[in-house]
């Protein structure tokens, strides 16, 4: 299947998702007007891409500076998602990166991995 | 006369310890650039991160639901559906903490709700804040919510106090909604 990359925006991350290498990352910071219209694509594009995924090696890199509340529903829904397709089979490792002294971001890896039955979850903290 | 009269005005804001402070119609790209002048400003004063990314993020769920839920907005067709939102969003200091004073009009049909929920949000400690934001952050959004129905629990989590609130009559019909965050 096609890559997804959409460039980041003042409110919003960038997505480089490149479904042959099995390599998908978020970076930046989100905030928009209205979450769903940055998500429900990137949804979409997870949705076909794991349900032909069974068996791969996938790794999901998530280097996030800020998001507000709506779209920490939308990660929660996200890893929810990525959580069955691990459990379905693929072999999903998330790597959840922060700045060191970013006790923020650092809390809400460690609420999102508590969730996660099936994923590897790194917490990487960056200096 | 002119210049006292806002010297005067300027001077009551700095005596109330007020960083800066934004009356009116509050739109999305309003919101992005007050928000990075709030938080280059706290960085060049060597606020510590985890602060200034709990003032940014009081400040964003505010002004998120002054644009979102103000009962006093305009709106209109100019080429483009445009809707604004009116509203008030106050920064300062005061006794070595960050204070984020956000206020608007809500209906008075609304206000019982707010209440409700702010109530419950001040009885809580932080644990149980926490325990409650995760439970909701599981849920389906409420039908009339335009967001995701956490962004309270987003402030109360980030604040170091219970959240201040008031409602002033304005009619029948309306309340002047006030909600005072410290950090």
């Amino acid at each position: 299947m096609d890559n997804l990359t959409i460039a980041a925006t003042e409110r919003s991350p960038a997505v480089d998702f490149d479904f042959a290498a099995g390599r998908l990352s978020l970076k930046g910071e989100s905030y928009p007007e209205d979450a769903s219209a940055v998500f429900g694509p990137i949804f979409s594009a997870l949705e076909t891409f794991f349900a032909a995924t069974e068996g791969r090696e996938v790794t999901f890199d998530f280097d996030m500076a800020y998001f507000n509340s709506s779209s920490a529903k939308a990660l929660m829904n996200m890893f929810q998602m990525l959580d069955q397709a691990a459990a379905s089979g693929c072999r999903l490792t998330v790597n959840w990166f922060f700045a060191a002294d970013d006790d923020t971001m650092k809390e809400f890896g460690e609420d999102f991995s508590e969730d996660l039955d099936h994923v590897t979850f790194n917490l990487v903290a960056v200096e | 006369m002119l210049a006292k009269q806002y010297r005067s005005f300027k001077h009551d804001l700095d005596q109330r310890g007020i960083i800066f402070s934004f009356s009116g119609y509050l739109s999305e790209e309003i919101l992005y650039s007050l928000g990075n002048a709030l938080r280059q400003k706290m960085t060049l004063e060597d606020a510590n991160i985890t602060t200034v990314k709990k003032v940014f993020s009081v400040f964003v769920e505010q002004a998120q639901n002054i644009i979102r839920y103000s009962a006093e907005k305009l709106s209109g067709d100019a080429g483009q559906t445009i809707e604004l939102s009116s509203g008030m969003v106050t920064i300062g200091t005061e006794n070595d903490r960050f204070f984020i004073v956000c206020a608007n009009v809500v209906l008075a049909t609304d206000e019982p709700r707010l209440r409700q929920r702010l109530e419950l949000l001040r009885s809580m400690d932080r644990d149980a804040i926490k325990a409650y934001y995760k439970e909701q952050l599981r849920e389906a959004p409420e039908e009339q919510s335009k967001g995701a129905t956490i962004g309270l629990i987003e402030i109360a989590r980030r604040a170091s106090e219970p959240i201040e609130f008031d409602f002033d009559p304005i009619d029948d019909q309306k309340f002047f909604f006030c909600m005072k965050v410290s950090i």
